[in-house]
């Protein structure tokens, strides 16, 4: 169930009879803004011109059904600057469509699309920071990552990275500047919470204005963890180097759903079959990540409104360790996995077999009544529900614009998991349902995590199941892969896989070396994060860090 | 029964008020050291101890036996720390806040009877009005939490210091009222009057006398009485003026060295002292079978601290308008409820 209102009748421009995407209809609905057709491998891309983008996003959005915007890329030709916006639907996924604004480099300017997605704000900042398209209308643009002071964009080409960064201490914004008041509100108060603080999950830091102790604004400032994985990833070769990066962006425990990310779009783009016995491997080992995930996600959520000294926190970490001996037995490694590979994964379950699928099975079959225990401590608290319902509440138009995915939309009522809409891996076989709760609020959140949890376990049984019977024979874990990966030169690709926190996505293009062009990471807690306001505003203090805490944030994912 | 100095006064070599101060000091000393060494344990080794076992885990065990000796090394650690005075804090408020927090906590064992131990009566001393007196030094201490938030110049510690003040008046009142519940039944406000009066068997139940202990002739004022005593003391579900992932660490935020170990030392103390108080109103004070009285006393204690660990582990934090709303829509109300009904009754009784 969903709380969305109706949609209307007719169905969205573009929607053939039989559900499929016509790529004409919408050209044809957009008539004289589209310039250009361009072919992406998971979508079609039309060029237009960067002053009509407002018109373009939002014709799109009302009248295509595309409500979606999934990620902008932004990326730097010998001849052009081109922002790429990846339009998708909520009702369906698998339409895709892209939308190109290519600038010239002389005057690299571009219409804001902030207008019509709110979550456009965030991701053109970055596109500012980081390759240096400016937006026009953007209400924030100001830099995201890097700091005020930074000179240069480091993703645009002619950026020289020896250059020093020479900034005088007077030009960087003094934190200890008195800054009690906000001018023209006198009964105010600012107040940093984080870099360092013990609730913000990670270095972020929330410039915040109290009234009293309720919150009247708030502004996420991060980039604290920045560690430039997109480059990192655009200086690697597809074969190997980049595989052990995504283990990285979300550390805790979710790595083979990323690395995921990362195969599903290599794979893609360079047509390499994975074989049906890898692909149970995978999805195996990403539902343990996932359980992983969201039982730190459960447990720092619990230490957020309990305080530090709460059992659930060690209980959901005592629980998450039971996951990560499962993990280390399959992959070798207890937290930076490494071991997807594109076109398989990097062994098979560790012999003697039987014992590891006795040790997952019993997991799985424990996971119920070790969820009893979370929804006593937790959901069926009094005083845990009167601190959780109805507070930070994420209306589902809200939730949508700020392009939010994962438990945080499916908290809201969003029906939408990749897992189901858009399947890869062998999810489309097994038998497992979306978990959605229509509360909106942070009670909302942490539930469709538990009960997430209920349907993870339930997919690694019917994994473990079809693994145990698979003919020993057919036990293929690798297809053939060209030593060297050399993709075909410009071709660009937009693919996504449900993360632990939500949509993540990847957008590869080749130049036809063995390394991509540009790389650039879709992170869920990115969009996710940037909803914070919307949760808080009006609230108190207590709640904004509930509602930080529901997120579950990574700030390794968020600055990337 | 004599009080303690009353017993060391009367065998030191001195007399005269000379002899009565030092007999005092004394006495005094005992106490303090008592409580000082109770505090020592339970900070650095039994709060850990006690939390890791409701959460599944060893805690120290490396430093001498059941690491014991962490006490030591935690006590050589916080005081040899750099004692770091911020810019801008207000300076002899800001000094003065973890005295007084510390202090106020001592000053209420003052008139507690902690039952006797080797024929020796275990009270400094015994005035007639001795619970409005433990309820007055003990609210001092909210005074200092004020002082702490207000003068550290840290926005954090303002929160706290003002959710401090919010949190103390609601409980307060509620706390007080549900004591005076207990001094319409005994009849006095002399503590040692309040623990006679909790002697006699209330009922034989199958050979087993179950005194008359408070908590067993109305609980509803008892748990009344717990639940104030959890606010009083700034626990899980009233964490609220240090609520370490709201407000950092709330008014004690900027305090090192040695003042962290004097507001940390304070806040144990008053655990301690709200344990004291809940076992004099209502567990029947030192009484107990087979050991001597001091020890039922401190076991008694220990059990009250013990409950403010559990609901630490195990209770989220309200916020802090809920709480508010509990203080005086929920308790208040109940507290006059409960004092009317036991007015009645006592009345009923008595006539």
């Amino acid at each position: 169930m969903s709380l969305e209102q109706p949609r209307p009748a007719q169905p969205d421009v573009g929607v053939t009879a039989d559900g499929d995407l016509d790529y004409d209809a919408v050209a044809d609905l957009l008539g004289e803004h589209v310039i250009g057709r361009e072919s992406h491998v998971n979508a079609e891309a039309f060029v237009i011109r960067p002053d009509e983008v407002d018109a373009v996003l939002s014709t799109l959005k009302q009248e295509a059904g595309f409500d979606h915007l999934s990620c902008v890329t932004a990326q730097e030709y010998r001849d052009r600057y081109e922002s790429i916006y990846h339009l998708k639907k909520y009702d369906a996924p698998t339409h895709q469509l892209s939308v190109v604004v290519p600038t010239s480099r002389e005057n690299p300017v571009s219409q804001s699309g902030a207008d019509v997605y709110d979550t456009a704000i965030w991701h053109e900042r970055e596109a500012y920071d980081l390759v240096g398209v400016e937006y026009e209308d953007n209400p924030d643009l100001r830099r995201i990552l890097l700091p005020e002071t930074w000179q240069g964009h480091p993703l645009s080409l002619d950026y020289d990275q020896d250059q020093p960064q020479i900034v005088p201490l007077r030009e960087h914004a003094n934190p200890l500047e008195k800054r009690t008041e906000v001018p023209g509100e006198s009964d105010t108060m600012f107040v940093n919470i984080g870099p360092h603080h013990p609730a913000t999950h990670g270095v972020l830091h929330v410039e915040t204005v109290l009234d009293g102790e309720q919150i009247a604004d708030v502004d996420p400032d991060v980039g604290y963890l920045h560690r430039c994985e997109e480059q990192m990833c655009q200086q690697s070769t597809y074969r190997h180097q980049i595989m052990p990066y995504p283990d990285r962006w979300d550390y805790i425990s979710a790595g083979i759903l990323n690395e995921w990310a990362y195969a599903r779009a290599a794979e893609d783009m360079a047509d390499i079959d994975v074989p049906e016995y890898a692909q149970v491997l995978r999805t195996m080992g990403a539902e343990l990540c996932r359980i992983a995930a969201h039982l730190l996600a459960v447990g720092t959520f619990a230490l957020d409104i309990y305080g530090d000294f709460t059992a659930t926190f060690m209980y959901a970490i005592r629980d998450r360790e039971d996951v990560q001996n499962l993990l280390e037995d399959l992959t070798g490694q207890r937290l930076m996995f490494n071991y997807l590979r594109l076109g398989g994964v990097a062994w098979d379950v560790p012999e003697p077999r039987d014992e590891f699928f006795e040790d997952v099975r019993e997991f799985c079959q424990s996971m119920p009544d070790r969820l009893e225990e979370y929804h006593n401590l937790l959901t069926g608290n009094e005083l845990f529900q009167m601190r959780v319902i109805d507070t930070g509440v994420l209306p589902p138009e809200e939730a949508k614009s700020y392009g939010t995915t994962g438990p945080v939309a499916r908290g809201s009522g969003i029906d939408y998991d990749l897992r189901r809409d858009d399947p890869y891996g062998y999810y489309d076989e097994l038998e497992w349902d979306v978990v959605t709760e229509d509360g909106c609020d942070n009670f909302a959140r942490a539930t469709v995590r538990l009960k997430e949890m209920e349907q993870s376990a339930r997919i690694i049984e019917q994994c473990v199941d079809l693994l145990e019977d698979w003919d020993e024979d057919d036990r293929e874990i690798q297809s053939n892969v060209p030593r060297t990966l050399k993709p075909d030169p410009d071709t660009e690709i937009y693919s996504a896989v449900e993360g632990a926190k939500g949509e993540l996505g990847i957008y590869i293009r080749s130049d036809g070396t063995d390394k991509p062009a540009r790389f650039k990471i879709r992170s869920p807690c990115f969009n996710n994060l940037q909803s914070l306001p919307v949760m808080s505003e009006g609230e108190y203090v207590p709640d904004m860090i509930a509602a930080l805490g529901s997120l579950d944030i990574v700030l390794g994912e968020v600055d990337r | 029964m004599p009080t303690l100095p009353e017993q060391i006064g009367g065998v030191l070599p001195i007399g005269g008020p000379l002899g009565e101060f030092v007999a005092g000091l004394i006495g005094a000393a005992l106490i303090g050291t008592l409580m000082m060494t109770m505090t020592a344990l339970a900070g650095p080794w039994a709060k850990r101890k006690i939390t890791a076992a409701f959460t599944d885990r060893i805690a120290v065990n490396r430093i001498g036996p059941f690491g014991l000796l962490i006490i030591v090394a935690d006590a050589v650690r916080l005081l040899s720390k750099e004692l770091i005075v911020p810019e801008g804090v207000d300076r002899p408020a800001w000094d003065l806040a973890p005295l007084v927090l510390a202090s106020s906590a001592l000053l209420g064992f003052a008139v507690i009877p902690m039952g006797s131990i080797l024929g020796l009566n275990v009270q400094l001393a015994d005035p007639e009005a001795g619970l409005a007196y433990v309820f007055a030094v003990a609210s001092i201490a909210s005074l200092g939490l004020v002082m702490a938030g207000y003068a550290s110049n840290n926005k954090f510690s303002f929160l706290g210091g003002l959710r401090a003040v919010a949190q103390n008046l609601a409980y307060e009142i509620p706390l007080v009222l549900t004591g005076v519940s207990v001094v319409l039944f005994a009849g006095t406000l002399q503590l040692s009057e309040i623990v006679a009066a909790q002697q006699e068997t209330l009922v034989t139940l199958g050979g087993v006398a179950i005194p008359s202990w408070f908590a067993i002739v109305n609980p509803f004022a008892f748990v009344l009485f717990v639940i104030a005593n959890l606010a009083e003391v700034g626990r899980n579900p009233f964490d609220i003026p240090e609520a370490p992932t709201e407000i950092v660490a709330g008014y004690q935020t900027e305090y090192s060295s040695v003042y962290f170990v004097l507001l940390y030392l304070g806040e144990f103390i008053h655990i301690f002292l709200g344990g004291a108080i809940i076992t004099t109103l209502f567990l029947g004070g030192p009484a107990g079978p087979v050991l001597p009285g001091l020890v039922w006393f401190l076991i008694k204690i220990w059990l009250v601290f013990l409950f403010t660990q559990w609901a630490r582990s195990a209770l989220p934090r309200v916020r802090i308008d809920q709480l508010i709303e509990i203080g005086w829509k929920g308790m208040l109300v109940l507290a006059f409820a409960n004092l009317v009904l036991t007015a009645v009754i006592v009345g009923v009784i008595s006539a």
